[in-house]
């Protein structure tokens, strides 16, 4: 499976402006919002969770649907999402790399067609993803692009946690995947 | 005061986007490589974007212009930290990424947006116990203040332990293998 990448940016590149992101973000966050950090991901999408909360409703006392729902970073970070998906399509199209598709070809080569079986996989994984993220307080941008670079130990353990755990699953997918070296 | 919040999410969202996107952070085959132990490209612009901001940032505390909090120690970043890489796996991709492949046309990314917030959802759900089981001791996630040194002494060592391993993985494995 061949992955065309002659279109991307280096890796350094690439780097070196999130930083950047980071630390303008920083300052206007704690301008607008009261809150003295970076961006992160999982607040916009509890924002979600909650509207669905709020929505069955009953759940108005719950503290992470309360938390949520009143806290204005949870608003921001949910059109922060909104803008990664718009910024995903100007990239893409932009750089004439936008390739739609349903499942990743890859996983199409290793696990067959079969859209139901990927998606059971789409959706435990998300939940997972979700439920992961809120418990450990972040995903990988907020534990690892911001803590680990704030040198929080929470951090440094959750994102340890994030590759330990990710390998392993990653080998019991793709055990035959990278043994030998005549593949490159 | 809402417009502000509007625009200023978006832009941010836009701008991590597009990098993300355009620097291929996205793509499945490159996140499960780096799980496989077989594609660094990732791990190399996370590991820059770490040493930068880590510089940036208490660089920037030093002149007392921010302030750097940090997270907290507690079994939840152990355990959660345990389900988000297995789901990661799972998937083939992260919270942030999964938005910027909707922009790329990949579909089942809008389902996974649905099961993240589900996630959140059910943890909403399990609060009681779980605040009970995990959340209920933490130790102090300033590493400066348990270790009780001048905080240079540990970001010196940690920038250039992250620097040799992008030399060496970038200098080992080509960001053009192929693995799949």
């Amino acid at each position: 499976m061949e992955i065309d990448n002659s279109k991307e940016w280096h890796w350094f590149k690439g780097g070196i402006l999130v930083s950047l992101l980071s630390v303008a973000t920083y300052f206007i966050f704690a301008a607008i919002a009261d809150r003295n950090y970076p961006f992160g991901i999982t607040a916009g999408f509890g924002y979600i969770a909650a509207l669905f909360g709020n929505l069955i409703g009953g759940l108005s006392e719950n503290p992470v649907i309360k938390r949520f729902s009143e806290k204005p970073d949870a608003f921001i970070e949910f059109f922060l999402i909104i803008g990664l998906i718009i910024g995903g399509y100007t990239a893409s199209k932009s750089s004439k790399t936008f390739t739609p598709e349903n499942i990743p070809a890859v996983w199409e080569k290793y696990h067959g067609k079969s859209l139901p079986k990927r998606y059971i996989f789409v959706l435990s994984g998300s939940v997972l993803l979700g439920y992961g993220a809120a418990l450990g307080s972040g995903c990988t941008t907020g534990n690892i692009l911001q803590g680990w670079a704030h040198l929080s130990l929470g951090s440094i353990v959750a994102g340890i946690s994030f590759f330990a755990a990710g390998i392993i699953t990653a080998k019991i997918l793709y055990p035959k995947v990278g043994g030998s070296n005549d593949n490159s | 005061m809402t417009i502000v919040n509007i625009i200023f999410g978006l832009s941010v969202g836009f701008l991590f986007g597009f990098i993300l996107t355009r620097t291929g952070i996205t793509k499945y085959p490159r996140v499960m490589g780096m799980l496989l132990l077989k594609d660094f490209k990732i791990l190399k612009f996370m590991l820059t974007a770490v040493i930068s901001s880590m510089i940036l940032f208490h660089l920037l505390g030093d002149f007392g212009l921010l302030k750097v909090v940090p997270k907290n120690l507690d079994w939840g970043k152990l355990v959660g930290g345990l389900i988000f890489g297995t789901g990661m796996g799972i998937l083939g991709y992260c919270p942030g990424t999964m938005a910027a492949r909707i922009g790329e046309g990949k579909k089942e990314a809008i389902f996974a947006v649905f099961g993240m917030a589900l996630g959140i959802f059910i943890y909403a759900l399990t609060i009681k116990p779980v605040k009970e089981t995990f959340l209920s001791s933490e130790i102090n996630g300033d590493i400066f203040v348990l270790l009780g040194v001048n905080r240079w002494l540990v970001i010196i060592p940690a920038a250039l332990l992250f620097s040799t391993i992008i030399y060496f993985v970038n200098k080992k494995v080509s960001d053009n293998k192929k693995i799949f």
